[in-house]
């Protein structure tokens, strides 16, 4: 029935002012079916969200406005002329470029070379000039506020913030027309940079497309959204109109209770600790003294970069401390890595924090990377047997709310939720006692987020004890029953329930060291 | 004033030291290459007239060549095995059908690299185009390559023409070697090609192909391309190891092989793609070569020069490993 619609609805009735608009888009691969029925409409000069949970097609939307692929049926315009890139670079001559959430940057060559490729100043003898393309560079650098940047900087030694800067100002330096920003701010700490940006675009009257999952974000530069659900536009809004509420609503179809869940503690005082770290020192941390009790969920805040990712890796045994002890169940403890953690005790499992490079194992099924730590379970004597895997797989995955028919595919092949789900449902299927998840839910969407949030609480509520660091702040107040604030490798503050509130831990993450480390640093 | 002072300590942070960028890159092959060469004078006072570093150039040579198109691929993030085959073609070409006199040369020449570019399409093709992995689609032209070789010439024989053989292992003025000018020429080429956009886009996809195609480089062109350049490279290789032997050898490439992924390494070029270059993979294969002499004129039978060569590929290799390490610790 879609693909009857009249060709003139395209742009509908703000053909006029609409910059780029798509209508009836659809896109298979194969048998999955990634875009059902898209419509979007982008304004000259205004803001444009694009929200919907991870697999609701986003991605795939974005790849056809950029080129990336051509819809299977559905067409475009382009400021009123048919368009359909059959490549990156075709659109970006008809001026819509866009920022990558996984960058696009070549890590070996220079700053002012990135920004400037495809086409290079030249020289004689068609050689490239170096200079000219350094003074190009640092010109464009200039432009966008970035001058403290070397443009002949090599990428690859740039920090992370810095090469999402690099990857946005040549979207936006390319971006006559459209500009696409794609999770811009999954690495930045701060936005008022970004944001000046875009403004400056949208008076060079650049429409633009901000897709994020963050909807604070979301509602401070954009006035208008889009929503995607299961591959097909629900609605698009004046975001002004719009609540936080219907809009998560239009993104999973029921709403959801946002607020802190009282969780009832079992008491844990007379139980030995879990996990026990006493002044633990190295790799920048320093006399870092906690507790993890049964039933506990421990929340980590911190900035990017302050010793959260050292403290997890050590109490794997993927780093070695200097000094301090760790105990496990009373114990003390010298792991020689995460294997080794696993069977200490009653174990440690880890869920590390690069999903793509230290979760999953992209060509196996995703029941395969569920059991991988426990392939015993799922082998009738020396051969794994395809339908204990599935079974041994399928009872974790029901624990994190995992559709039984995934696990099956490719875990390569499914969204980055579904992907998230099956790495904590692996670490579920362990049977470890205590959990170390590294941002549990990063860059996944509201309702994974649901989901992972009940497989962590009734983990918990089981006797399970959950050591968790955490990028969003509303994920700690949420799910935490304590909190270590860390700063500069030290822990500055710690909360207890309902002291943990966003403001109280901003302040702590900053390094406002307050007198009020009520517990002791030794508990 | 002062924002321009402020901004200076963020510039130099991004870049290397001079002492890591002199180890990691070609300096430490070529510091490598004069601490043996001291040794090799020690034991051969001869080591320093010009008839035996021209010899030892001409031993060079053909390794060098070999290992220069190597290094091209390689830095592309690849592997090619043809160059054995394409060696051994150009080598038993010339011994069947010697070209006398320097218009024979040219011609030969020509010959050469037009075999090299030939292989170099079809390695092209099935790499770049078809997407066929490297080390399989280049192992497939090598054997077939090592077939047409043992067509022309079916056992070890003929004879290279005489003006080659004679010329291009001479001394111009009785102090340049031939061979080293040829050398030259093509690392002066090299060092045109690395900074025209060909040069810039080949350590880009050896560093991250998809980026570089989002980054609008044509990665199938410069695939392709790159699999021509070194065909040509390999076809010079075969030359001048034809100019060397004066005969022809079906299996003539064969030793060569394992030798140009040794100096390749040797010359720090990282096997994972984006990182070398040329100068240093040629002082890589003339380091194994010498180590070759040093050994042979130390009265160590020739049997044992392999375990030396992989001892010291092992030992480059770990060195920069740790001087890497060294330079991110700071």
């Amino acid at each position: 029935m879609f693909d009857n619609q009249p060709e003139h609805s395209i742009g509908g009735t703000g053909a006029d002012r609409a910059a780029l608009s798509a209508a009836g888009l659809h896109k298979a691969y194969g048998a999955t079916v990634a875009l059902e029925h898209a419509d979007i409409s982008l304004v000259a000069g205004k803001v444009h969200a694009l929200l919907g949970e991870n697999g609701a097609g986003k991605s795939t939307l974005v790849r056809i406005l950029t080129g990336a692929v051509a819809p299977d049926a559905g067409g475009m315009m382009l400021n009123g002329k048919p368009y359909a890139p059959h490549s990156l670079l075709d659109a970006r001559t008809r001026k819509v470029a866009t920022a990558f959430q996984e960058l696009s940057l070549i890590p070996n060559l220079s700053v002012a070379q990135n920004l400037l490729l495809p086409n290079l100043p030249r020289a004689f003898a068609s050689m490239v000039s170096t200079r000219r393309t350094l003074e190009a560079g640092a010109e464009i650098l200039a432009r966008h506020g970035l001058d403290r940047i070397d443009p002949a900087a090599e990428v690859g030694r740039l920090a992370l913030a810095d090469r999402q800067r690099i990857e946005i100002t040549r979207a936006i330096d390319n971006a006559g027309q459209v500009l696409i920003l794609d999770e811009p701010t999954a690495s930045l700490a701060e936005t008022d940079w970004l944001f000046d940006q875009i403004r400056k675009a949208t008076q060079r009257g650049v429409a633009v497309l901000y897709i994020s999952h963050r909807l604070a974000e979301v509602r401070e530069i954009c006035t208008e959204a889009t929503v995607l659900r299961n591959g097909t536009t629900i609605a698009s809004v004046d975001l002004g109109d719009a609540s936080d509420g219907d809009i998560f609503e239009m993104m999973v179809g029921r709403k959801f209770a946002h607020q802190r869940k009282p969780r009832v503690m079992r008491s844990a005082s007379g139980e030995a600790a879990r996990l026990a770290v006493m002044d633990l020192c190295g790799h920048d941390l320093q006399d870092m003294s906690f507790e993890l009790r049964p039933g506990e969920i421990l929340g980590v805040a911190a900035l990017e970069g302050q010793g959260q990712q050292e403290l997890f890796r050590m109490l794997v045994g993927i780093e070695r401390p200097h000094s301090g002890r760790i105990e496990v169940d009373g114990a003390p403890v010298k792991f020689s890595g995460p294997r080794d953690a696993l069977k200490i005790g009653s174990g440690i499992a880890y869920l590390p924090e690069e999903r793509k490079t230290e979760g999953i194992f992209s060509g196996l099924s995703a029941a395969t990377n569920v059991v991988l730590p426990v392939m015993g379970q799922a082998a009738r004597g020396i051969l794994i047997s395809h339908g204990r895997e599935i079974s041994v797989a399928q009872a974790a995955a029901d624990r994190v709310e995992m559709n039984p028919r995934y696990l099956s595919f490719p875990i390569g092949d499914l969204s980055g939720g579904n992907q998230q789900k099956a790495l904590i449902a692996r670490t579920l299927a362990t049977g470890a006692q205590t959990l170390l998840l590294f941002d549990p839910s990063r860059g996944v969407d509201v309702g994974t987020k649901q989901s992972i949030y009940a497989a962590i609480r009734a983990f918990a509520d089981d006797g399970g004890a959950v050591l968790f660091y955490s990028s969003e702040l509303p994920e700690i107040v949420q799910l935490a029953d304590r909190c270590l604030a860390l700063y500069g490798g030290r822990i500055t503050r710690r909360f207890k329930g309902a002291e943990i509130t966003e403001q109280s831990l901003v302040a702590a993450m900053l390094g406002h060291v307050t007198p009020e480390i009520t517990e002791g640093v030794l508990a | 004033m002062t924002e321009v002072q402020l901004q200076q300590p963020a510039f130099h942070d991004s870049r290397p030291g001079l002492v890591t960028r002199l180890l990691t890159g070609a300096g430490l092959i070529v510091m490598v290459y004069v601490l043996l060469y001291v040794l090799y004078a020690v034991q051969q006072p001869k080591a320093l007239t010009s008839y035996s570093i021209a010899a030892l150039i001409n031993n060079t040579a053909p390794l060098a060549l070999a290992a220069a198109g190597q290094a091209i691929i390689v830095i592309s993030r690849g592997f090619d095995l043809s160059v054995a085959g394409v060696i051994s073609i150009c080598n038993v070409v010339l011994a069947v059908y010697p070209l006398e006199g320097p218009g024979g040369a040219a011609v030969s020449v020509l010959i050469c690299l037009a075999i090299g570019a030939a292989v170099g399409v079809m390695n092209g093709y099935l790499v770049a185009v078809l997407k066929l992995q490297s080390i399989a689609a280049t192992l497939a032209t090598m054997i077939i390559c090592q077939g047409i070789a043992l067509v022309i010439l079916k056992a070890p024989g003929g004879s290279v023409a005489e003006w080659i053989s004679y010329e291009m292992t001479d001394r111009l003025w009785g102090v340049i070697p031939v061979s080293g000018l040829v050398l030259s020429a093509v690392l002066l080429i090299w060092m045109v090609l690395r900074r025209t956009s060909f040069g810039i886009s080949l350590y880009a996809i050896g560093a991250d192909e998809s980026a570089a195609a989002l980054s609008g480089i044509n990665t199938t062109r410069v695939r392709l391309l790159a699999h021509v350049v070194a065909g040509c490279a390999y076809g010079l290789a075969g030359f001048m190891l034809s100019a060397q032997t004066a005969t022809g050898n079906p299996s003539a490439g064969t030793p060569l092989l394992m030798l140009t992924f040794a100096a390749v390494a040797l010359g720090g070029t990282s096997l994972s793609g984006g990182r070398g270059g040329i100068f240093a993979t040629m002082a890589g294969a003339a380091t194994l070569t010498l180590l070759q002499k040093v050994l042979f004129s130390a009265g160590i039978a020739s049997f044992y020069t392999g375990m030396f060569q992989g001892a010291v590929l092992i030992l480059a290799v770990v060195f920069s490993a740790f001087l890497v390490r060294l330079g991110d610790r700071k």
